[in-house]
């Protein structure tokens, strides 16, 4: 079993009478990529900010390999690089001078500049000031920030933001490459559900401040796996599929039921023997987008 | 701790505006320059004597007619009783000099410099706030109290190297133009009155050069204490508007009150009315009753150690939002 890395438990924020994040627990593991999805107000930022320590939690705690982040914050946040919200950095002074400025604050040399610029391709624009970079630009240039020093537990917030596709491409290899190759443990949030469905083996999903499902990306697809039929006569089908055992609701001219692809032919053969017309028979996946509508019920997703 | 103040000082180098302040002292000193060339030229053919005595008559008889505002007053005849001293003593205390010159810049440093300080400090933190650079910076593995430390640290040295380099340029600037010997000019100070007699035992005679040292000194301190309020304000305001603009206008509002409504008396508790220090030394009378040395050191470190301390709690404390 690989260590826990981040462990939340019963994270919440109350500010004023408003809960903005409630009693949230997760725990991401190392050499995993853990999504973290939510509309915008979802409490998603909130919920970054105590873990890196902005924001002090009204109760609950946060450990980074075991170290709590209030108590022991130095100890915890050695193991973190992060971004929250944008990758704000200074914009008056160069590329390379902001990664001298936390190098410094870290204590490490000049070779671990290097080593982040090369990670991110970047090499060639850090002598430039941060202020004339584009907004993809600055992204690259947080994350080769947040990568110095070797952390081991990585917090991105929206790290596909302001990226064309290739750049999103780059970030999702690149994210997957550490966690596979490197054990790191990622942390990423993001409103963008097929961002997470490429990139995260395990997802939480975040509404009004509260967990509502979390596990594994397959499993939570999979599980939701059912079968569309077109058919003539909705009432009766349903009833035939019921009768079969298998769970079925109506809508207009389709039937829907949870059935796996491969028990298809004999519900067909029951149906067209009932005399039903069967017009077209597909595969449903539900996405995390269609999941995700579900669980908020229908709320919208930005 | 090194590396967190090499860091401060470079984004306050980087982001220029220390280089406008040195450029504004520049500017402000070439002009000060200039007309005690003037001076200078107009001196030789002029009798100094008569200058002073002239300028005493102006004051009593400006004192005669306004009798409105009691500080004003009171200042114009600490000045006449200080200006006849000189003429007894047959002194020129104005003849223009590369030294006099900077002593003299000590006193126009206690109302211009804290101006260039607050500046430069009120933004130290509130900056990081509204560039949202302060997640990056308060998520790596440096506790909070020690980024405060590290930003106070290069405020102070930035105060004083404001300081320094004024002093630097004054004596820059003249140099060229003016007479460069008079360091060891005898200078006196420490005219108080008592009623309307001014005493003389309380008068000091000190060469010009240790005088300097002691406005220089005393401006300093004030400098220190202008620093550490702007550092709260800066730690209280999330924009580097907001935290500047309250600063410098507590600064001017502050030393328009003290002109202006002398009668409220509360004003000598506000830090402004303290920070003329070398001027209040070198013999201008405090625009408060009471307002004596000992009180204005004493002032400017209540509110100087109230500032760093609150601002150090509210620092470490406050959560970090967007």
């Amino acid at each position: 079993m690989p260590d826990i890395a981040l462990s939340a438990e019963n994270l919440t924020k109350v500010i004023g009478k408003k809960t903005i994040v409630d009693s949230a627990s997760f725990q991401v593991h190392e050499g995993e990529v853990y999504g973290f999805l939510g509309p915008n107000g979802a409490g998603k930022t909130t919920t970054i900010r105590m873990l890196v320590g902005l924001i002090k939690p009204t109760s609950g705690s946060v450990e980074i390999f075991g170290y709590d982040v209030r108590r022991e914050f130095e100890k915890a946040m050695r193991c973190i690089g992060c971004i929250v919200e944008n990758p704000d950095l200074y914009r008056f002074m160069t590329g390379r001078e902001n990664l001298e400025h936390f190098a410094r604050m870290l204590g490490v040399g000049n070779g671990e500049i290097e080593r982040v610029a090369a990670l991110v391709n970047m090499d060639h624009r850090l002598e430039q000031r941060v202020g004339t970079y584009s907004l993809g630009m600055r992204q690259r240039l947080g994350i080769a920030q947040a990568m110095l020093g070797k952390p081991r537990l990585l917090i991105l917030d929206e790290p596909a933001n302001g990226l064309d596709p290739a750049g999103i491409r780059e970030i999702r290899e690149l994210l997957r490459h550490l966690a596979e190759e490197q054990g790191l443990a990622v942390f990423v949030s993001s409103h963008l559900l097929a961002e997470i469905e490429l990139m995260a083996d395990r997802v939480a999903i975040i509404h009004k401040g509260k967990i509502l499902r979390e596990g594994p990306v397959r499993d939570l697809i999979s599980s939701q796996r059912s079968m569309e039929f077109k058919v003539g006569d909705v009432g009766r089908a349903v009833d035939v599929l019921r009768a079969l055992g298998v769970a079925a609701t109506a809508d207009h001219d389709r039937v829907f039921a949870l059935v796996e692809e491969a028990d298809t032919p004999p519900i067909l053969a029951a149906l067209t023997g009932q005399g039903i017309d069967v017009f077209h028979a597909r595969q449903r996946v539900h996405t995390l987008e269609e999941m995700f509508l579900e669980a908020t019920g229908g709320e919208t997703v930005d | 701790m090194i590396n967190l103040v090499q860091n401060e000082t470079l984004k306050i180098l980087r982001r220029r505006r220390f280089m406008v302040v040195v450029g504004i002292l520049f500017v402000i000193l070439s002009i000060v320059s200039y007309s005690q060339v003037e001076k200078l030229n107009r001196s030789r053919d002029q009798n100094w004597r008569a200058d002073l005595q002239e300028r005493i008559a102006r004051y009593e008889n400006w004192v005669r007619r306004a009798r409105a505002n009691e500080a004003w007053v009171r200042s114009a005849r600490t000045e006449i009783k200080r200006l006849q001293f000189y003429l007894d003593r047959d002194i020129n205390p104005e003849a223009p000099t590369v030294p006099l010159v900077v002593r003299v810049f000590a006193n126009a440093a206690g109302w211009l410099l804290p101006l260039l300080v607050a500046v430069i400090g009120s933004d130290i933190v509130s900056a990081e706030n509204a560039e949202g650079t302060d997640k990056l910076l308060l998520t790596r593995p440096v506790r909070r109290w020690k980024i405060l430390t590290a930003k106070l640290i290069t405020l102070l040295m930035f105060a004083t190297i404001t300081l320094v380099v004024g002093a630097a340029m004054a004596w820059i600037v003249t140099v060229p133009f003016l007479p460069a010997r008079g360091w060891d000019m005898p200078m006196f100070n420490g005219f108080q009155m008592t009623g309307d007699v001014v005493k003389l035992e309380s008068i000091r005679q000190l060469p010009l050069w240790k005088d300097a040292l002691i406005a220089y000194g005393l401006e300093w301190y004030a400098l220190l204490a202008v620093a550490a309020v702007s550092l709260l304000l800066s730690v209280i305001f999330k924009s580097s508007a907001a935290s500047i603009g309250t600063m410098l206008a507590s600064l001017i509002g502050g030393t328009i009150l003290t002109r202006i409504s002398p009668d409220w008396t509360a004003g000598k508790y506000f830090f402004v009315s303290a920070i003329p220090l070398s001027d209040y030394y070198s013999g201008a009378a405090p625009p408060y009753e009471g307002m004596t040395m000992t009180f204005c050191i004493g002032l400017l470190a209540v509110w100087a150690v109230g500032a760093v301390v609150t601002a150090f709690v509210i620092f470490t404390r406050r959560d970090v939002f967007g």
